[in-house]
């Protein structure tokens, strides 16, 4: 069982990448490239002092509350975009614009807005997340298959009936799709307004261990952002599983 | 009864700049018996689906009247059913949630509503299928699922948009026997959509030829088998060879009067 487990190969990839870091780290002996024991000590220093945990927290609650209400509106939007052209035309052009564009380039114009404390970081992320999940659910919503409408149209349905019966499941695997991205968009989000802003959390502490050169807390802080983002994408796997295990989908990104 | 008088509709097609009206049907009337089973038979572009789709009241017409039993046709109602070329199973509900679909717009409670899909599985076959996804069904099975749903809301008048041309010639052939039997158990108006000659004379007790551009009743048939009719006996029936003949010279002639001269049976040229 075990030895099975061991030769799985994500596990074999880590291991391997651990080894390798291992020895080059100590073999370059140099302040810019530290081992990852060097980088596992600095890891544990934080965790024990509880340094990493409360600027953890704080940047989670923000990556959260700014991530659901942008599946909130995001949701909304898109569901009125796709099913009302009128919609769709009118508010086209920002959606699509802001959504290629530098999210960064707002963080100034948000900080300017709404200051420096917990509200622009939740925009931030907010903007960050949003506009992809509104662009998947619209094409979700526009690509249901139209004589799926028809049917129920024609035994009876109302508007809302197809809405909630037709339109809402058939585009659901969309709009998990752009939960998904979003979900990846909003942690970028949080550790940049974090990282711009340099007063608290995750963020904070790159830009604090980043200009002082002390690279072992650095990687540590790294490594501990990359593995968060891994159990968010997989929680939202696990909901997307549950949701839409009867179809597989492309995303728009 | 249904009494279709005089019906037309166009519409607007736009290619590039150009703007073209598209008679998709002209002047169309016709009346269907109750428990009568009609097909319509005509190229593409003949405007039957669109009637079927009138029948339903899923689409508007410009003029003329359709009425049931009195009753002007505005919107879809309680006595049609449509059953569709495509299955349209929604795909993540069981095949027996699907056939329920129906009925939770007639306000049955949803005790009620299980008994009565799981009824009409039973006689469609598919009892052992209720908890199958869609996609785990063949195409047969999957229409077969498609006419409980229809036949699950007691519709007097069943219209069938080309119900078997996605499905395999032997499965085909086996759906047609089973809605005959089906039909006459139930004793249900069919009208029925085709593009088989074979099909439409070996279910129909009349067979309308319809033609396009613009989307017109060529002849109505009458088709004067015994019924219950046998799917290999009928077949062998003289009268089933001149039928379908007459159908297929009709067909042709109305195609090629359509193209200007040029045969429209197996015709190789691209345009």
């Amino acid at each position: 069982m075990l030895i099975a487990r061991l030769f799985n190969i994500n596990v074999l990839s880590v291991i391997s990448l651990a080894a390798v870091w291992e020895i080059a780290g100590r073999l370059m002996d140099s302040v810019l490239m530290p081992p990852l024991s060097k980088i596992g000590a600095a890891w544990w220093k934080l965790f024990a002092s509880g340094k990493l945990m409360s600027n953890l927290g704080a940047s989670l609650w923000t990556l959260a509350a700014g991530f659901f209400l942008a599946v909130i509106v995001g949701i909304v939007i898109g569901l009125l975009m796709g099913r009302f052209r009128a919609i769709e035309h009118f508010l086209d052009l920002y959606v699509n614009s802001l959504m290629s564009a530098p999210t960064t380039a707002f963080v100034p114009v948000l900080i300017m807005w709404l200051g420096l404390g917990v509200q622009s970081r939740i925009a931030v992320v907010f903007l960050f997340a949003v506009f992809v999940i509104i662009i998947n659910t619209m094409t979700g919503v526009k690509q249901v298959d139209r004589v799926l409408l028809e049917m129920a149209q024609s035994f009876g349905a109302k508007e809302h009936e197809v809405f909630r019966k037709i339109i809402l499941p058939a585009a659901m695997p969309a709009i998990m799709a752009g939960i998904r991205l979003g979900m990846g968009r909003a942690v970028k989000g949080m550790v940049t307004a974090e990282m711009l802003l340099t007063l608290t959390g995750i963020g904070a502490m790159i830009m604090q261990y980043g200009s002082a050169f002390a690279t072992d807390s650095l990687f540590a802080v790294i490594l501990t952002i990359l593995i968060v983002a891994m159990v968010a994408m997989k929680l939202v796997q696990i909901v997307d599983q549950r949701l839409t295990g009867w179809k597989v989908e492309i995303a728009v990104e | 009864m249904v009494e279709i008088q005089g019906v037309s509709k166009s519409y607007q097609k736009t290619v590039k700049d150009s703007t073209t009206k598209v008679e998709a049907l002209s002047d169309v009337s016709l009346s269907i018996c109750d428990n009568e089973f009609l097909s319509i038979i005509g190229p593409s572009g003949c405007g039957k689906t669109t009637l079927l789709k009138m029948l339903d009241g899923l689409i508007p017409y410009d003029s003329g009247t359709i009425a049931i039993d009195g009753q002007t046709v505005r919107g879809p109602g309680p006595d049609r059913a449509v059953v569709f070329q495509t299955f349209a199973l929604l795909p993540w509900r069981t095949v027996l949630a699907n056939v329920e679909f129906s009925l939770e717009f007639r306000r049955i409670p949803p005790t009620e509503r299980s008994e009565i899909a799981r009824d009409f599985l039973t006689r469609v076959g598919l009892a052992d299928f209720a908890n199958h996804y869609p996609h785990e069904l063949s195409g047969g099975m999957q229409q077969r699922a498609g006419l409980a749903r229809a036949l699950a809301v007691n519709p007097k008048i069943l219209l069938m948009d080309e119900p078997f041309g996605a499905v395999d010639a032997q499965t085909r052939q086996l759906l047609q026997e089973d809605l005959l039997e089906l039909w006459q158990r139930e004793r249900k108006t069919v009208v029925f959509i085709t593009h088989s000659m074979d099909e439409a004379v070996y279910l129909s007790d009349r067979v309308v030829i319809m033609t396009p551009r613009p989307g017109t009743i060529a002849e109505i048939l009458e088709v004067p088998l015994a019924r219950p009719r046998s799917a290999e006996e009928v077949r062998r029936d003289p009268k089933f060879v001149e039928l379908t003949n007459y159908i297929w010279d009709s067909l042709k002639k109305a195609m090629m009067n359509n193209n200007g001269g040029r045969a429209a049976a197996g015709a190789k040229t691209a345009v």
